[in-house]
């Protein structure tokens, strides 16, 4: 509705400048993921203001949504926090059709609520699976205590706390389980929704937190921004090097640096579970999507722009992203990045990115 | 914002009707109560700024040109649109439920399992004849992995709406009736006014503020004072243990659902039975009075007589809690589970499609949401008939019938 406003209001201005506007504005439009909405009007507003003749609007109407307006290429670009699955990549046209471009990472962080308790909480991924299965009733269990030696921890029931409504936080941290625990996989499984058997669910990262610091002996997920700023405790978690890390930019960031080895034609990785000794275990890309070739945008112009923003989000602007609590991306997936964008097409012939300062 | 107004809008709707009974019942019929009241449009009331008597609408002296036209074409079409707009939602929801109820039918109601993920099953190890894992390129051998498909079973929501809505009743019915009673037979007059207006008010306060208040006053209240004590009881008392809840207790789950739901119905529980209650005429509560019947005897005779009317100004409550979603979404806890203690969290339909519709994780999932909300259009459909006969329909029988 309110882009088919602008839309109109903007035919009504166009309409009234006519012919003598010279430099034709540059419209491009994105729609997706909510989690990285933060950093991306960012970018776009910081973007906006060294070129004044572009205007960027992107709507956060959820990963799934992105995906299905860029198929439908109704926006220009689309964003999501879980890779395209098969199924999509089919729908936008086959692999060497579509691009997936990492733009910032981020953390899932099992956060808790446990009074009186100051000390860190130190878990691995088996354990936090067996919470979440139910296995594990008391904050006391012998395998909480195992990983925590000399903590004292109390006797009180765990509330595991879930996402309800489909996401791509439940889609990261499923993932990362199922790879954890045998029977995780088989009994849940992976996805942007699944079947929990146990705890109690809330909406949105938001509703989450907000039940994990009302509710006693509760154990959650969310995304490590709303940890943050909600001022919620999370636990340090066992990665793949055996160390107990905690999610910070550079820990996640240390993941995505670790997926760089198999990093291929396609960008779109999965970061969770890294080598590394400082890797954050469930970390995340989030992606932007669009076609390789750029013709789709009916413009050369806006092509141009949009290559060129990109270029410049996923190199200069990454240094904005840790003070809005996200992970930049690390030096060699930004390499990485850099020339998928310079594969970008315009009708079949290259789209130079206009030069970045490095 | 359109279930906030519901019960509002119920009570005006019943409103008049009843009133009328009361006129037309407890008065000599003969005389219609608002002869003399003249109409707002007649002849005598002063309308329009203008001083002359061609600027004000006065009746059939005047019409402007085509006015009538315009006008009976105006409601018809407000009427058609109104009802072809119902029908466009019920054939929304039907055509979209399609896919979900050829993949799944009945078992769609009597399942429990709500998956809206597919789930690998990997291959079992294969075995060479001595018992030893076949290993082939330095990789172990498995049987073809088993991929179960997502399956979509709403009797959890089901049991979560009827459980909470039941529970909210049972909140609900006694105070409502009571307080009914209270303003019919009991309250002074210069009472009645201003209580029967807060308690509508109750039913105008917008149900995403009963649901903050659910979530940080009555969810917290029930975790620290009320469901520790309670469930260790239920524990020991044997016949109880069922309700007892092997686990930690949150304040967000059935109880705290149920009781907000109580909140919320309420107002409108609490007024339609008022205006029944008013409806019953006085020749009976005289009769019973003269009769020697004390003053419980002559309320349970009034509620006797009208008991239909009451039942139906439940169903309109119970359709109000089968459909509410936001204040019930904050408080119930949302785990698609059935457990017996009501301190277990659980979901309504109406929180499951709060939750998950935004986005879902395939097209079978929107279609098994939307075959949610069928069932939920199709129930608070049931209720609100069921209703409207019981009040509307016994009340103006029993006005002919006297």
């Amino acid at each position: 509705m309110m882009s088919f406003l602008k839309s109109v209001v903007a035919l009504g201005a166009g309409l009234m400048v006519g012919v003598s506007a010279q430099a034709a504005d540059v419209k491009l439009s994105g729609a997706g993921a909510t989690f990285p909405a933060p950093i991306y009007q960012r970018w776009i507003s910081e973007y906006q203001k060294s070129h004044p003749e572009v205007k960027i609007d992107y709507v956060a109407n959820g990963s799934g949504a992105g995906i299905g307006a860029i198929t439908k290429k109704v926006v220009d670009f689309g964003a999501s926090d879980a890779p395209l699955s098969k199924k999509d990549i089919v729908a936008l046209g086959g692999d060497d059709k579509v691009v997936q471009i990492p733009t910032v990472a981020g953390a899932v962080v099992v956060a808790f609520n446990l009074p009186g308790y100051d000390g860190d909480l130190k878990l691995d991924g088996p354990a936090i699976a067996d919470i979440f299965l139910g296995n594990i009733k008391k904050w006391n269990d012998a395998k909480i205590a195992a990983l925590n030696p000399g903590a004292k921890l109390p006797d009180l029931g765990i509330t595991p706390v879930y996402r309800t409504d489909g996401s791509g936080t439940n889609y990261i941290f499923t993932n990362y389980l199922s790879g954890q625990s045998a029977d995780f996989a088989t009994k849940v499984g992976a996805g942007k929704a699944v079947e929990w058997p146990t705890g109690q669910g809330g909406k949105g990262n938001d509703g989450v937190t907000a039940i994990i610091h009302d509710t006693k002996g509760a154990v959650g997920f969310v995304e490590l921004a709303y940890a943050l700023q909600n001022k919620v405790p999370f636990a340090d978690l066992k990665n793949k090097d055996g160390e107990f890390v905690k999610a910070t930019a550079d820990s996640v960031s240390a993941a995505g640096e670790g997926a760089v080895s198999h990093m291929d034609k396609s960008l779109a990785v999965n970061i969770w579970d890294q080598p590394g000794k400082k890797a954050y275990p469930i970390s995340s890309f989030t992606y932007i999507i669009v076609y390789k070739d750029l013709a789709y945008l009916n413009d050369a112009s806006k092509a141009k722009t949009l290559v060129d923003f990109l270029s410049w989000a996923t190199s200069d602007g990454e240094k904005l992203a840790a003070s809005l609590d996200y992970a930049p991306l690390s030096d060699g997936v930004q390499k990485k990045v850099a020339a998928v964008i310079g594969e970008l097409t315009w009708d079949g012939k290259a789209v130079k990115p206009v030069a970045v300062a490095k | 914002m359109a279930r906030a107004t519901h019960g509002a809008l119920a009570i005006r709707d019943f409103g008049p009707r009843i009133e009328t009974c009361v006129q037309v019942t407890m008065r000599n019929p003969a005389i219609d109560p608002f002869g003399q009241v003249a109409s707002p449009f007649g002849p005598g009331a002063p309308h329009g700024s203008g001083g002359n008597g061609s600027s004000s609408i006065s009746g059939a002296s005047k019409p402007l040109f085509g006015a009538d036209a315009v006008l009976g074409f105006f409601v018809r079409m407000s009427a058609a649109i109104i009802l072809l707009m119902m029908a466009a939602l019920v054939i929304v929801l039907v055509n979209a439920a399609i896919p979900s109820v050829r993949m799944f039918g009945v078992k769609f109601l009597v399942t429990s399992s709500w998956r809206p993920n597919e789930r690998t099953i990997p291959g079992a190890i294969k075995l060479n004849e001595n018992g030893k894992p076949i290993i082939e390129d330095g990789e172990v051998q498995r049987e073809e992995e088993k991929i179960i498909p997502a399956s979509f079973g709403a009797l959890p929501v089901i049991y979560g709406t009827a459980v909470s809505s039941l529970l909210a009743l049972l909140f609900a019915v006694p105070l409502g009736l009571g307080a009914a009673l209270f303003l019919v037979r009991i309250a002074p007059k210069f009472m009645t006014p201003p209580v029967s207006f807060l308690i509508e008010f109750l039913a105008a306060v917008p149900s995403i503020a009963y649901g903050i208040w659910g979530l940080f006053v009555l969810a917290p209240f029930l975790q620290n004072h009320l469901e520790p004590s309670l469930n260790s009881l239920f524990g020991h008392v044997p016949g109880l243990r069922w309700l007892h809840l092997d686990g930690a207790v949150t304040g967000r789950d059935m109880l705290c659902g149920g009781l907000i739901l109580g909140i919320m119905i309420l107002p409108i529980i609490t007024a339609v039975s008022r205006d029944i209650l008013k409806a019953v005429p006085r020749v009976q509560i005289e009769g019973t009075t003269a009769l020697g019947a004390t003053w419980w005897q002559t309320s349970r005779e009034m509620l006797r007589y009208s008991r239909s009317g009451l039942f139906g100004a439940i169903m309109l409550g119970l359709a109000r809690a089968a459909g509410e979603t936001m204040a019930v979404t904050m408080v119930i806890g949302n785990s698609a589970q059935i457990h017996a203690s009501f301190f277990a969290p659980a979901q309504t339909m109406s929180s499951l499609l709060a939750n998950q519709f935004g986005n879902p994780e395939s097209e079978l999932h929107r279609s098994a949401l939307l075959e949610v909300a069928l069932i939920l259009l199709l129930m608070s459909l049931l209720f609100n008939v069921v209703a409207r006969y019981l009040v509307v329909g016994k009340s103006a029988r029993s006005a002919a019938a006297h």
